[in-house]
C-alpha cells in the first residue's frame, strides 16, 4: 500500500524533475526536448502502473492517497500537501500525461531551430506538473496551486514568441499573453472567494477529509439551508454562493461566456502549446473542477441551471466564430470553446460522466487536429491563413490522412470517437434533462462544427494552393508518430462508452455514483438521425468551399459569405463582439484612467510637485541659507549673540 | 555689604559693552581687549557671588580664569602677530576664509 | 562710606570699558581698559577678596595690558579701522541684541527672590585671605592647579613653536 502511494508522488516527481533539470543543467535543442520528453513519457508510465493498481483494488475504497506534509497550518485550519488518485484523476492524469508525452515528442521537431528551446521544453514540463497537482489534489487549495501553476504557465508559453512584435493572425504574443493572464485572474478571483466561504463555513478545504476529519464535500448536505447575507442584496444559499464562485473560476479557465476572449488570442503561443494547453488538458481544468465538486452543483440547482446556459451559448457562439476564421489555428480556438460549451453544458445537466467522456475524447481529436494544423504550418514555413493554402492532400498526403481523421471525430461522424461522447451529451439533453432548447442549441452547435470542419477540410486541402509563392513540403521528423497514435486513438477513443458497455461510466461510478443510461432503440434512431445531419452538414461545408465559392477565395479577401450575410458573418467573426465590448467598457476606460494618471497624477503631481518641488525648495532654501555664511568672523559672533539671547530668553521665560 | 544686585548690575554692565566692543571693533586687537573686559566682568561676578554664600571655591576658580586668561592672550596675541604679518592689518572683516 | 565707594568705583569702571569700546585709537583703548581693570580691582577688595587685589593688578594691569600695549606699538596697528564699515547693519542689529540681553538678565535679576541674593551666614574678618586661598588652592584644588601650570607651559612653547616656523 505505502509503495503504491509513493508511486502517485512519483507521477508529477517526474515532469517536476525534467523542468528542473531543463532549467539549472541541460543546455542544447536536442538535449532538452529529449529530457522533457522521457520525463513526461515516464510519468505516464507510471501513471499506467497506478492505474493498474488502483483498478485491482475494491470498488468501494478505490483510491490512492498520500499526505507528503503538512503545507498550511493556520489557527484551525490545516491544508496538507496530500495527493489524491482516484478513477477520475486517473483518466485525467492518463490523458494529461499521455497527450503530454505525445506533444513533447512532436515539438521535438516543431520546435527545431527556436531561440529558446531550454525555456520551452522547461515551461512544458511545469506545466504538465501543475496541470497534475491540479487533478491529483485532494483538497482546493492545492488545486488552487496547480490551476494558478498552469495559468502562469500558459501565459508563459503564449508569450514564447514574446521578442516578435506579430505572429499570424495580428495578434502580438506579450499582448495575447497579458490579455489571457488578466481574463483568467478574473475568473481565479471567483474561485479564491469560493474557497474563502468553504473554509469559512467547513473549516477545511480538503475534498474527502483524512485521518478521521470529514472533508467539506460530506459536509455540504447538513449545510444546504445555511444562507449568506449579501446586505443589500438579499441572502443567498450558502451552496448556491459557492457554486455561483466556482462557476466564475470555470468560466475564465476553460474559455466560457462571457470570458472566452482570450483563447482565441492564445494561439500566438507555439502550435504543440496550443494542442496540450489551450485544448486538451488545461482549459478541461474547469470541467474538471465542476465535476471534482459536483456534489455541490447537485445541490445547487439553480446553478446547475446556469452552468446549462452558459455551456450550451457558449458551444453557439464558438461554432458560429469558427465557421468564419481563416486562421487555421483560429477555427481550431473557436471549436475548442465551442467543445468546452458541450462539456460544460453536460456537466451543468448533471451527466458528468459524459462530460468527463468529451473531455477525453476531445482531448485525442483537437490535439490530433491543432498537431496536425502544426505539421501544415511547419510544411508551409509559417502560413497560417487558409487562403493562402488550398491543395495540400497532394503536397501532404501524411497529414491529410490523420486531419480527417481528426476533423471526421470533431465532426462527430460515426464511428468515431467525437461521434460516440458528443452523441451522449445531446442524447442526455434530450432524455435526461429533457430540456428541448438545450437540445437544440446543441445539436445545431454540432451541425455547425461538421460545417466548419468541412469547410476548413475543404480550405485547405482541396483544389489547387492560392499562394504561389508557398512551397508546400511534408517534413515530419518526429511529428510522425504522435500523429499516427492520435490518429488511432481518435478512431478508437469511443470504444470507451460504448453505449451497452460503458466501461468509463462503470470505472468512474465509485467517484460520480450515476448509473450508466440504459440503451434504447428511440436513442438509437436519434443517433442516427444527428449522425446524418452532421454528416450532411460536414459534406455541405466541404462541397461549399471546394466548389464555386472556395474557387472565389483570395488571399486576403473577404469569405464570400460575408457577401451574402453582411454584418452577421463580420459579428460572427469577431467571437460576436465581445472583444469589442470588452475593449469599449474596460480596457479603453482605464486606459485613459492610467493615463491621465501617468500624465496628471504621476508626472506633475508626483513628479513635478513631491519629486522635482522639494528637490527645488531644498535648493533654494540653501541659497538663502548659504548667504549667511559669508565667512565673517563677526558675523558669526552676532549669529552667536542671537543664540544666546533666545536662549536665555527661553530659559527666563521657562523659569 | 551692599546688596549683591549691584555688583551683578555693575557685571552685566561691563559684560554687555564687552559683547558690544566684539561685535562692533573691526580691529582683532580690539575684540581681543573687548574679550578680557567681558573676563573681567564674569570675574567680578563670581567674586561677588564667592561673597555672598561665603565661598572661597568662587575665588578660586577666579585664579584659574586670570591664569587661563593669561595663557590665552599669550597665544592669541602671537597668532595675531602672525596674522599680521601674513595680511599686513588686523582688520577682522578681511579674516573670511570660514566661508564654505 | 561703603556705598560711596561703590558708586564712584563702578563709575570709573564703566567710563574705561565705554571709553575703550569708543576709542580710535588702539593704545587708548589698552589704557582705559587698565583704568577699567584698576577700578575692577578695587571693587574685589570691597567683596573681600584681598587676594585677588593683588592678583588682578600684577597679571592683568602689570602684565596683560602690557602685553597688549607691546604688541599694538610693535605692530604699528593703533589705528586700524580707517575704511568704512563693510556690514551695514551689523551695529544696530549688535545693540538691539546686547539691549534685549541686558533686559533679560535684569529681569532674571528682579525676579529673583530677596533671599537667594541675600548674604550666607555672617561675615568672617578671615575670609579670602592669601592663607585661606591658600589653603584651598594646595589641598582641595590641587589638581586643576596642577594642570593650570600644564596650561600655562602649553601656552609658552605653543607661542615659542609658532613663530619658530615662521623663520
Amino acid at each position: 500500500m505505502t509503495q503504491i502511494s509513493w508511486l502517485i508522488a512519483l507521477i508529477p516527481a517526474f515532469p517536476l524533475a525534467g523542468f528542473l533539470l531543463n532549467v539549472f543543467l541541460v543546455r542544447g535543442e536536442r538535449a532538452n526536448g529529449t529530457v522533457a520528453s522521457l520525463s513526461i513519457v515516464a510519468a505516464f508510465i507510471t501513471t499506467v502502473i497506478a492505474v493498474i493498481n488502483l483498478a485491482g483494488m475494491a470498488a468501494e475504497s478505490r483510491f490512492i492517497a498520500i499526505t507528503l506534509w503538512d503545507w498550511l497550518a493556520v489557527g484551525r485550519v490545516t491544508v496538507s500537501f496530500g495527493l489524491w488518485f482516484d478513477p477520475l484523476t486517473a483518466v485525467m492524469a492518463l490523458l494529461i500525461t499521455g497527450v503530454g508525452a505525445l506533444i513533447h515528442i512532436y515539438s521535438i521537431t516543431y520546435m527545431h531551430g527556436d531561440s529558446r528551446p531550454g525555456r520551452y521544453f522547461a515551461y512544458m514540463n511545469l506545466f504538465v506538473f501543475a496541470m497534475l497537482i491540479l487533478v491529483m489534489s485532494d483538497n482546493l487549495f492545492l488545486l488552487f496551486l496547480g490551476w494558478e501553476g498552469v495559468g502562469l504557465c500558459s501565459f508563459l508559453l503564449i508569450g514564447h514568441w514574446f521578442d516578435r512584435k506579430h505572429v499570424a493572425p495580428g495578434i502580438v504574443p506579450s499582448e495575447a499573453a497579458t490579455k489571457a493572464f488578466v481574463v483568467n485572474r478574473v475568473g481565479d478571483a471567483g474561485l479564491l472567494l469560493a474557497m474563502m466561504a468553504i473554509v469559512s463555513h467547513f473549516g477545511t478545504l480538503s475534498f474527502f477529509g483524512s485521518d478521521g476529519f470529514s472533508g467539506f464535500v460530506s459536509q455540504l448536505t447538513d449545510a444546504s439551508f445555511t444562507t449568506i447575507s449579501l446586505g443589500a442584496f438579499g441572502n443567498v444559499g450558502l451552496v448556491s454562493g459557492i457554486a455561483f464562485l466556482i462557476i466564475l473560476g470555470v468560466v475564465g479557465k476553460s474559455a466560457q461566456l462571457p470570458l472566452f476572449v482570450w483563447l482565441p488570442d492564445a494561439m500566438a503561443g507555439p502550435t504543440p502549446v496550443s494542442a496540450l494547453i489551450h485544448a486538451a488538458t488545461m482549459v478541461t481544468a474547469g470541467v474538471y473542477l465542476i465535476v471534482r465538486t459536483h456534489a455541490v452543483f447537485d445541490l445547487a440547482p439553480d446553478a446547475s441551471g446556469w452552468v446549462v446556459i452558459i455551456g450550451a451559448t457558449t458551444a453557439l457562439i464558438g461554432a458560429t466564430a469558427a465557421i468564419t476564421q481563416f486562421d487555421i489555428k483560429r477555427v481550431l480556438a473557436y471549436s475548442t470553446i465551442s467543445q468546452l460549451g458541450f462539456m460544460i453544458a453536460a456537466a451543468g445537466m448533471g451527466a458528468y460522466t459524459a462530460a468527463i467522456f468529451h473531455l477525453l475524447t476531445h482531448g485525442l481529436f483537437k490535439a490530433l487536429l491543432f498537431l496536425g494544423s502544426g505539421a501544415i504550418i511547419h510544411g508551409m514555413h509559417n502560413i497560417q491563413d487558409m487562403r493562402r493554402m488550398g491543395g495540400l492532400r497532394k503536397h501532404m498526403p501524411v497529414i491529410f490522412l490523420v486531419y480527417i481523421v481528426g476533423a471526421l471525430a470533431l465532426s462527430g461522424i460515426f464511428p468515431l470517437a467525437g461521434f460516440w461522447s458528443k452523441d451522449e451529451i445531446i442524447a442526455h439533453a434530450w432524455y435526461g434533462a429533457q430540456n428541448i432548447n438545450v437540445t437544440v442549441i446543441l445539436l445545431l452547435s454540432s451541425l455547425l462544427t461538421a460545417f466548419y470542419m468541412g469547410r476548413q477540410v475543404a480550405l485547405t486541402f482541396a483544389g489547387e494552393v492560392r499562394d504561389k509563392d508557398a512551397h508546400p513540403h511534408e517534413d515530419l521528423g518526429s511529428m510522425k508518430w504522435p500523429l499516427y497514435i492520435l490518429a488511432v486513438a481518435s478512431v478508437l477513443g469511443g470504444l470507451m462508452n460504448l453505449p451497452g458497455v460503458h466501461w468509463l461510466n462503470d470505472w468512474l461510478n465509485p467517484v460520480l455514483h450515476q448509473e450508466a443510461e440504459l440503451f434504447t432503440l428511440s436513442m438509437g434512431i436519434f443517433a442516427a438521425v444527428t449522425v446524418l445531419l452532421a454528416t450532411g452538414s460536414g459534406y455541405l461545408g466541404y462541397r461549399i468551399y471546394s466548389g464555386p465559392i472556395g474557387a472565389r477565395i483570395t488571399p486576403g479577401d473577404e469569405d464570400p459569405a460575408h457577401y451574402y450575410l453582411g454584418d452577421i458573418w463580420k459579428g460572427f467573426e469577431m467571437g460576436w463582439g465581445l472583444d469589442y465590448v470588452y475593449q469599449r467598457i474596460f480596457v479603453k476606460p482605464y486606459r485613459t484612467l492610467s493615463l491621465f494618471l501617468h500624465d496628471v497624477f504621476d508626472q506633475q503631481a508626483i513628479d513635478g510637485i513631491l519629486v522635482e518641488g522639494s528637490a527645488e525648495m531644498v535648493g533654494r532654501f540653501s541659497q538663502a541659507v548659504a548667504r549667511i555664511q559669508n565667512g565673517n568672523v563677526r558675523t558669526y559672533a552676532l549669529v552667536f549673540l542671537i543664540g544666546v539671547v533666545v536662549l536665555v530668553g527661553y530659559v527666563v521665560i521657562g523659569a | 555689604m551692599l546688596p549683591t544686585i549691584f555688583y551683578i548690575g555693575l557685571s552685566v554692565l561691563l559684560f554687555v559693552i564687552g559683547v558690544c566692543g566684539v561685535l562692533l571693533r573691526r580691529s582683532t586687537l580690539m575684540v581681543f581687549m573687548s574679550i578680557e573686559l567681558m573676563l573681567n566682568s564674569a570675574n567680578l561676578a563670581l567674586v561677588t557671588f564667592a561673597n555672598q554664600r561665603q565661598s572661597i571655591d568662587a575665588q578660586i576658580m577666579v585664579f584659574f580664569v586670570i591664569t587661563i586668561a593669561a595663557a590665552e592672550v599669550a597665544v592669541g596675541l602671537a597668532l595675531l602677530v602672525m596674522i599680521f604679518m601674513r595680511k599686513q592689518t588686523t582688520n577682522i572683516d578681511t579674516m573670511t576664509t570660514l566661508k564654505g | 562710606m561703603e556705598l560711596v565707594i561703590f558708586v564712584i568705583t563702578a563709575i570709573v569702571a564703566i567710563i574705561g570699558a565705554v571709553a575703550m569700546l569708543t576709542s580710535r585709537n588702539a593704545v587708548h583703548s589698552a589704557l582705559f581698559l587698565l583704568l577699567n581693570f584698576g577700578a575692577i580691582a578695587v571693587l574685589y577688595l570691597l567683596l573681600q577678596a584681598p587676594f585677588l587685589f593683588a592678583v588682578q593688578l600684577i597679571v592683568y594691569a602689570g602684565a596683560i595690558i602690557v602685553l597688549f600695549l607691546f604688541v599694538v606699538m610693535l605692530l604699528g596697528a593703533e589705528r586700524d579701522e580707517e575704511d568704512a564699515n563693510p556690514i551695514r547693519w551689523q551695529a544696530p542689529v549688535a545693540i538691539t541684541m546686547a539691549v534685549l540681553l541686558i533686559g533679560e538678565i535684569i529681569w532674571v535679576l528682579v525676579r529673583q527672590s530677596q533671599d537667594s541674593l541675600a548674604r550666607v551666614g555672617s561675615s568672617d574678618s578671615d575670609f579670602g585671605s592669601p592663607a585661606q586661598i591658600a589653603q584651598a588652592l594646595f589641598t582641595t584644588h590641587l589638581l586643576p592647579f596642577e594642570v593650570a601650570s600644564f596650561v600655562l607651559l602649553t601656552a609658552l612653547i605653543g607661542v615659542v613653536v609658532l613663530h619658530q616656523r615662521q623663520r
